[in-house]
């Protein structure tokens, strides 16, 4: 890509949190093929290792770190440089019906969804870690589940609509520092974690379901295409959007 | 794990179907009332009443409520 094209990423650096993996570690691709550099944040050691074995030392580096954890958000934003944008792509998904909803769950799941990314932002903006005045980018990555009611993804579900409704408010805070912030609902993803849905739904109803989508299911690469869109300068007049990625499924009928 | 308990257990996740009618010899996949929100409310259960995780196979490969139960029991 001509590295003076508005949608390139080059000279520029971002953090991707959830890099180890499915859409974080899609996206850490895209950033380099676009031309910028990854820092991956994740729990998983060995596979940030290979992601920094695929995109090479020069473009990628990592650090090991569970975001659920105060001290690792700490010693993580500690160790970065100042950076021009942020992805949050780190997250869970535990599939219960409300009948079974515990407190203990909730917390889980809220903390790995809600709070992680929360969390994470405040510290990255008390430290001034992310440039200001340069139409920086967050992006978080929500789900369209925060849309739509699907039976057993309560906890899931809510913790995307806390977060969709965090990224408007933190939008807010952060325009004056012309630093953006920018959420995607994706729909239904092929990734490990979609994975889980053949373990709880039949194959008969998740042929169904793929069948509603008129451009079929998502491949993580769809998500990462279009964070890299919101993170370069073609997207620098938008702030505090919400775009659902779903290939027709919710509108086209 | 009690097959008796496992038994009423799962009889407890339908609301409409008469409780005389889920035995353990039952094809609980041919009930009027099964349904996948049926199927994730039996996941549930297993996994907090006996901490046994049931997958999509499990219930794909078992016809009645017995098999289900030999099926995780021995995990």
């Amino acid at each position: 890509m001509d590295q003076n094209s508005p949608f390139s990423l080059s000279g520029k650096i971002f953090v991707v949190a959830g890099a180890s993996s499915g859409i974080g570690l899609s996206i850490a691709k895209a950033v380099v093929q676009c031309g910028g550099k990854v820092i991956g944040i994740a729990r998983r050691e060995e596979k940030l290792r290979e992601m920094v074995a695929e995109l090479g030392e020069g473009n990628a580096s990592y650090i090991k770190a569970d975001l659920t954890k105060d001290e690792d958000i700490q010693r993580a934003v500690d160790m970065l440089p100042e950076i021009n944008g942020y992805v949050h792509a780190a997250g869970i998904l535990l599939h219960q019906p409300l009948k079974f909803i515990k407190r203990e769950l909730l917390d889980q799941v809220m903390n790995a969804n809600y709070y992680s990314a929360v969390l994470t932002l405040s510290e990255l903006v008390k430290r001034k870690k992310i440039r200001r005045n340069l139409y920086s980018s967050i992006v978080l990555i929500s789900s369209i589940s925060n849309q739509v009611g699907s039976k057993s993804l309560l906890a899931y579900s809510s913790s995307k609509g806390a977060m969709s409704a965090a990224a408007r408010v933190i939008a807010s805070e952060l325009a004056i520092q012309k630093i953006r912030v920018n959420t995607l609902e994706p729909a239904m993803v092929m990734t490990d974690i979609a994975a889980q849905a053949s373990e709880v739904h039949s194959a008969e109803a998740l042929a169904k379901d793929a069948a509603a989508y008129p451009f079929g299911y998502g491949l993580p690469e769809d998500i990462a295409y279009c964070t890299v869109f919101l993170l370069s300068d073609a997207s620098k007049w938008i702030t505090a959007q919400t775009l659902t990625l779903d290939g027709g499924w919710r509108t086209i009928v | 794990m009690d097959k008796n308990e496992f038994l009423k257990a799962f009889a407890d996740q339908f609301d409409e179907t008469e409780p005389a009618l889920i035995t353990l010899d039952t094809k609980f996949k041919e009930l009027e009332e099964w349904s996948s929100m049926v199927a994730l409310m039996i996941i549930a259960m297993a996994d907090e009443n006996y901490n046994k995780k049931i997958t999509g196979a499990d219930l794909r490969e078992s016809d009645t409520i017995g098999q289900l139960y030999e099926r995780i029991s021995s995990r």
